[in-house]
């Protein structure tokens, strides 16, 4: 790779020696996949530190220790914890202070402490060809295909990226990656983020690595749909890059979309096929559930509007565990309009920082026993999202009932589970 | 003992017991963390553990948290000494292996699941983009 005069400072530690190790894993990322050069890039989602894995805080206490700064606006990807109101989600206050760790050594490297997996909705909006990297699928398929940012699907190595401002020249930053390989037509109506995480999951099952270029839609989708068929396309396949011409940036329409090339024949999206999605996370058997849950990814203002608007003057039924997940910035947007209120009063929990596939009820991770933390027995989880769903089945490791938004919170409301009407 | 050529993706020395795979590996969700055992729907690796394996496999699949996995394997010692697959992982499998210095190599010059068995003592160097995998 050729290096410029900064980099070469950067490399051999004239510039500290945080920035130094970052830039030589940044340089063995970057031959692994054949780079030429390093690109400057103008945003970071980056590794929150999570208290549920073995001295994953420390990694970033260590790099915090070491003098490291955000060179870049950098948000901080979704925690192991509601740090400030761990308590309503029944998590070991050990597993919380540690968790908190990580928020100070955050602080002290200048991230903007989001702990979500929406920073955008936090206000972090990379614009067109903005290079970027970002450690969670979510953001780096939304930023790629909403707002036409260059990001590939990394890991922790975003924070290094972020340390120097730099990332290797490959995948989705070079325009001749971020071309269709598939062609989908919807033919059907879409109603609520649901069917929309339903329609990406669906996609992103056959387009697996690929580009899907998306036509059909009634309408221009909205950004939460937008969002929910991102986090589903992502969760099912190892798609990083959906264009839907006229809404992702540079590409007005099809052949666009497919560098002039001629579109391959379109794959049909029916009815059936989301039915099949909700269906297939339709596990849990008698509709009994523990816990209901709405806000995967974290929720945005608009949706906060919409859990206010269904609960205002109502109480859940009794002994119902309800979750609404959203970053600690909406939930402050959402107190300060007065949906807190209405959403809290109705019995519901507003958690923040983390979900249920994140915080302590996850089965598949490895924390210091010392914290004592004990995943409570959970037979089923209700979702209105298919990427919620997945991971509570491949993380918490227990059924799923998959419906619409509304239906959950119907289904929090009477005690009994209402299914997506067909 | 013959010496195949590969490509090289993380840089490093490493031998142990080949582990070969038939299929792809998610390492978010096909391997338990605390014990290495592979727990995921993978017919040709049931009740294994990439525990100190040269572990060959077609292709890394799934979710970016890859890395995270691969990392708390390498916490917990239960890592995988080296990875061989036939393409190129993706950036997060990669980053992970560079944090917990596993050697990668991919596109082997020849099928190394017709000639590996399982158990048998593999070393694989990786050097500047190039990496040579010997079958003792």
């Amino acid at each position: 790779m050729e290096l410029t005069r900064e980099e070469e400072a950067m490399l051999e530690g004239r510039q500290g020696a945080a920035k130094k190790k970052a830039m030589e894993g940044l340089l063995q990322l970057g031959r692994a996949f054949e780079a030429p050069r390093f690109v400057e890039i103008g945003y970071a989602h980056v590794h929150a530190g999570m208290a549920l894995y073995l001295e994953d805080v420390e990694l970033m206490e260590q790099l915090a220790a070491e003098g490291a700064k955000m060179a870049v606006p950098a948000s901080v990807n979704i925690a192991n914890a509601d740090i400030a109101n761990w308590r309503q989600t029944g998590a070991p206050e050990k597993l919380a202070r540690l968790q908190h760790r990580a928020e100070s050594a955050h602080q002290k490297m200048g991230s903007a402490c989001t702990f979500t997996c929406t920073p955008y909705w936090a206000g972090h909006w990379p614009t067109w060809n903005t290079h970027m990297t970002s450690i969670e699928s979510t953001v780096t398929i939304f930023c790629n295909s909403v707002l036409g940012a260059k990001s590939n699907r990394d890991g922790f190595f975003a924070v290094y990226a972020a340390m120097t401002g730099r990332y290797p020249l490959f995948g989705y930053h070079l325009d001749e990656n971020r071309r269709g390989t598939l062609l989908f037509h919807i033919d059907t109506a879409l109603a609520g983020t649901t069917d929309y995480s339903c329609l990406g999951f669906h996609i992103g099952r056959i387009a697996g690595e690929g580009v899907p270029v998306i036509t059909g839609f009634r309408n221009r989708p909205a950004l939460d749909e937008l969002d929910a068929m991102g986090a589903g396309m992502a969760t099912s396949g190892g798609v990083a890059l959906f264009i839907v011409p006229g809404v992702t940036p540079p590409f007005a329409d099809v052949v666009q979309a497919f560098g002039g090339a001629k579109p391959p024949a379109s794959i049909a999206v029916t009815r059936a096929d989301l039915d099949a999605v909700y269906a297939h996370f339709c596990t849990g058997s008698g509709g009994a559930f523990d816990i209901v849950h709405v806000g995967c990814p974290h929720a945005s203002f608009e949706e906060m509007k919409e859990y206010a608007g269904l609960l205002d003057g109502k109480k859940i039924a009794a002994n119902i565990e309800f979750w609404v997940t959203t970053s600690r910035t909406v939930r402050r947007m959402a107190e300060e309009a007065g949906l807190l209120r209405a959403i809290e009063a109705s019995g519901a929990k507003v958690i923040a920082d983390t979900c249920p596939i994140s915080c302590h009820f996850a089965r598949t991770t490895s924390p210091d026993p010392a914290l004592g933390v004990q995943p409570p027995p959970i037979r089923t989880v209700v979702v209105d999202s298919a990427k919620q769903a997945k991971y509570v089945r491949d993380m918490i490791q227990c059924d799923t009932l998959l419906t619409g938004t509304k239906e959950a919170v119907a289904t929090a409301l009477t005690g009994r589970f209402v299914p997506r009407a067909p | 003992m013959s010496a195949i050529a590969a490509r090289g993706i993380v840089d490093g020395t490493a031998k142990g017991p080949a582990l070969v795979g038939a299929e792809p590996i998610s390492f978010l969700g096909d391997v338990d963390i605390r014990t290495g055992r592979v727990v995921g729907d993978l017919p040709s690796l049931r009740n294994t553990s990439v525990k100190g394996t040269v572990l060959i496999f077609p292709y890394t699949r799934g979710s970016a948290g890859a890395w995270r996995f691969l990392y708390q394997l390498y916490k917990h010692a239960n890592a995988p000494v080296a990875i061989v697959t036939q393409t190129v992982p993706d950036p997060s499998v990669v980053q992970g292996a560079i944090l917990a210095r596993i050697p990668i190599a991919c596109e082997p010059q020849a099928d190394l699941a017709a000639l590996v068995q399982n158990g048998a003592p593999v070393l694989v160097e990786v050097k500047n983009g190039k990496a040579v995998i010997r079958l003792t």
